[in-house]
């Protein structure tokens, strides 16, 4: 049975109030409900994309430029305009392919140029004098940047980056002579548990755990799960930014080093040593540099599942001040989760601090996005296209319900944020009565959008479409030449 | 509440609970622009404190605002006082004059 709770300080009142309030009570049981999270109302396994089938804002169109790609995750241009496209080569739903980079002529016929190993995703990619620059995951060998000539010659400028948890090794964009990438967190909220036997990596990489990028103190805070990879061991204990099965100790110093995980690093073009930008993030997926100079991330945030679940943490845009730390894994934007009943999971106790010193307090964040809409790949428009100054976000979509419980679809579209305001709109949507991957709704348009990029005009929008990844308890079940590349542009000067 | 006013809510809760009433402005095909400094001022508001759990006043990882037809004192009483998972959100968190313009925006938005 759900349970009824009453947050006022005043339940006298909410009480007199009940029958009134019945209409909005009854649609709000949230614990009486089911998730409907888009992969989980999947029904389709193929794919016929159709630009009709997507909504735009008025005065744009959108047209197909290729499809049949295999977990793409990123396109640019090179230096004559011409569109390549990565694909990941690994998705979530441990499906490893080879990850590859591809040109792709107007006519939407596709070239390979370079092709990696199975220690995928490759997340992103950049053209710079010459060259483009990429970030290999890492799933199974630890994260990578990679310089690929136009012949297809690939050099790794940095290996071994602490990758291959949850989230990998990502970006880069590349500017004034510096590779800017980032390294999400080995875990959902700092803490190794049986999500992470779940997902897959734990049993690969069994004391892999987040590092940070500064010495930190813990609260010695611990948590207690069975034991995922051997059932007969019967429970654990496990501390923050620790392998699993290890317990923290109050006052532990857990020391820093770089590379970490959680971060934003740079190295230099012809440089192989990183250097942290800023850190204590999460997931911080896209990163972009605003038409001002300012350098922005998104990041994905904290999920309701394993040890430490958080509940209700939006994703967030966040402008990079270099040297601060932005919250992980205490912080949810500048919000501290500790004491927080907006983000306590139903049926879990209250979120406790698992670090006893926080660096600093984080920043405001430029947006707060929608909770679970993995909101990642970004770019910024200027006069060319409208909206000039805009951030372009990419939805993937929920993974629910590993990632906890939705009451609808949420993401599979794209957005645009005005970072001084903050304010989100719509931008690109399917057709039908609900939001949700064309899969769910039975079209042809957008299914899991991971990623953006203008031409070099601007007046052009390429959307990276990762294809279908539908879900079920058993996790997700990702479909191989589903990926599509969509352009977007004006209709109207 | 007596049997028959239960079945009345609960039929007229379903009803409103499949209306999904989708708002945005490809949906639309009609931007958006508030014609009040006030209705501007709570798009701000929302999108801080609200659009994570109710995306444009879609469903999410919270229930859909548009079909909620509840008049603008009860959704101010909701913010403040929360019900179920939602949050109450005290004074230090969104001003009484923050409140007013939350829910001139959802007004706004929800009959643009």
């Amino acid at each position: 049975m759900f349970k009824i709770t009453f947050r006022s300080p005043r339940p006298g009142l909410a009480v007199k109030l009940l029958i009134a309030a019945s209409i909005p009570f009854f649609i709000s049981c949230y614990g009486i409900k089911s998730s409907k999270g888009g992969g989980q109302l999947g029904r389709h396994m193929t794919r016929n994309p159709q630009a009709a089938d997507v909504l735009l804002a008025p005065g744009y169109k959108i047209d197909l430029v290729t499809k049949g790609l295999t977990y793409p995750t990123a396109c640019t241009f090179d230096d004559k305009g011409e569109l390549y496209v990565i694909e990941g080569g690994y998705s979530y739903g441990e499906s490893w392919t080879r990850p590859a980079l591809i040109r792709i002529s107007q006519n939407g016929d596709q070239k390979v140029i370079a092709s990696g190993s199975d220690n995928g995703p490759w997340t992103g990619v950049d053209f710079y004098e010459g060259h483009f620059y990429i970030a290999e995951g890492g799933s199974k060998a630890g994260g990578k940047i990679l310089k690929i000539a136009p012949s297809g010659k690939i050099d790794t400028l940095i290996a071994n980056l602490p990758s291959g948890g949850d989230h990998h090794t990502n970006g880069p964009v590349v500017r004034n002579g510096f590779i800017y990438f980032s390294l999400g967190a080995a875990t959902n909220s700092g803490v190794v548990g049986p999500d992470n036997a779940h997902y897959g990596w734990l049993k690969r990489k069994p004391t892999f755990h987040d590092i940070p990028c500064q010495d930190i103190i813990l609260a010695g805070v611990n948590f207690d799960s069975e034991h995922a990879l051997d059932k007969s061991a019967g429970s654990v204990t496990t501390g923050a930014y620790s392998p699993y099965g290890k317990p923290s100790a109050p006052n532990q110093r857990i020391s820093g080093s770089i590379p970490c995980t959680g971060a934003v690093m740079r190295i230099s073009v012809g440089g192989t040593k990183p250097e942290v930008v800023a850190w204590g993030y999460r997931n911080p997926f896209g990163l972009r540099f605003s038409p001002d100079g300012n350098l922005f991330v998104t990041e994905n945030a904290y999920d309701e599942r394993g040890s430490r679940p958080i509940w209700g943490a939006g994703d967030i845009l966040w402008q990079v001040k270099p040297g601060t730390w932005y919250g992980f894994p205490d912080f949810s934007g500048d919000m501290l989760l500790a004491g927080d009943i907006e983000f306590k999971a139903p049926g879990s106790p209250m979120v406790q601090s698992v670090l006893k010193e926080h660096p600093n307090k984080p920043p405001k964040p430029a947006a707060i996005l929608e909770v679970h809409s993995s909101s990642s790949g970004f770019d910024f428009a200027n006069a060319a296209f409208g909206f000039a100054g805009e951030a372009f976000i990419a939805q993937f979509g929920d993974m629910a319900p590993d990632v906890g419980k939705t009451l609808a679809p949420v993401g599979f579209k794209l957005v645009r944020v005005d970072p001084a305001s903050g304010v989100i709109r719509d931008f690109a949507i399917n057709k039908g009565k609900r939001n949700g991957p064309a899969s769910a709704l039975g079209n042809g348009g957008l299914e899991r959008p991971v990623s953006v990029k203008f031409n070099e005009a601007g007046d052009e929008l390429y959307v990276v479409d990762f294809g279908i990844v539908q879900m079920s308890k058993k996790g997700p079940h990702p479909q191989e030449k589903t990926g599509v590349i969509w352009k977007i542009t004006k209709t109207q000067p | 509440m007596n049997r028959k006013t239960l079945l009345i809510t609960f039929v007229l809760a379903g009803f409103l609970t499949a209306c999904a009433m989708r708002r945005s402005e490809p949906a639309k095909q009609k931007m958006f622009e508030p014609a009040t400094s006030q209705i501007a001022n709570g798009e701000k508001i929302f999108m801080a404190k609200c659009q994570k759990c109710h995306p444009g006043g879609e469903a999410g990882l919270g229930i859909g605002l548009n079909p909620v037809p509840a008049p603008k004192f009860l959704k101010r009483f909701q913010i403040r006082h929360g019900l179920g998972v939602m949050p109450a959100f005290k004074k230090e968190e969104i001003t009484r004059q923050e409140l007013h313009d939350i829910t001139s925006y959802m007004s706004a938005w929800k009959h643009y």
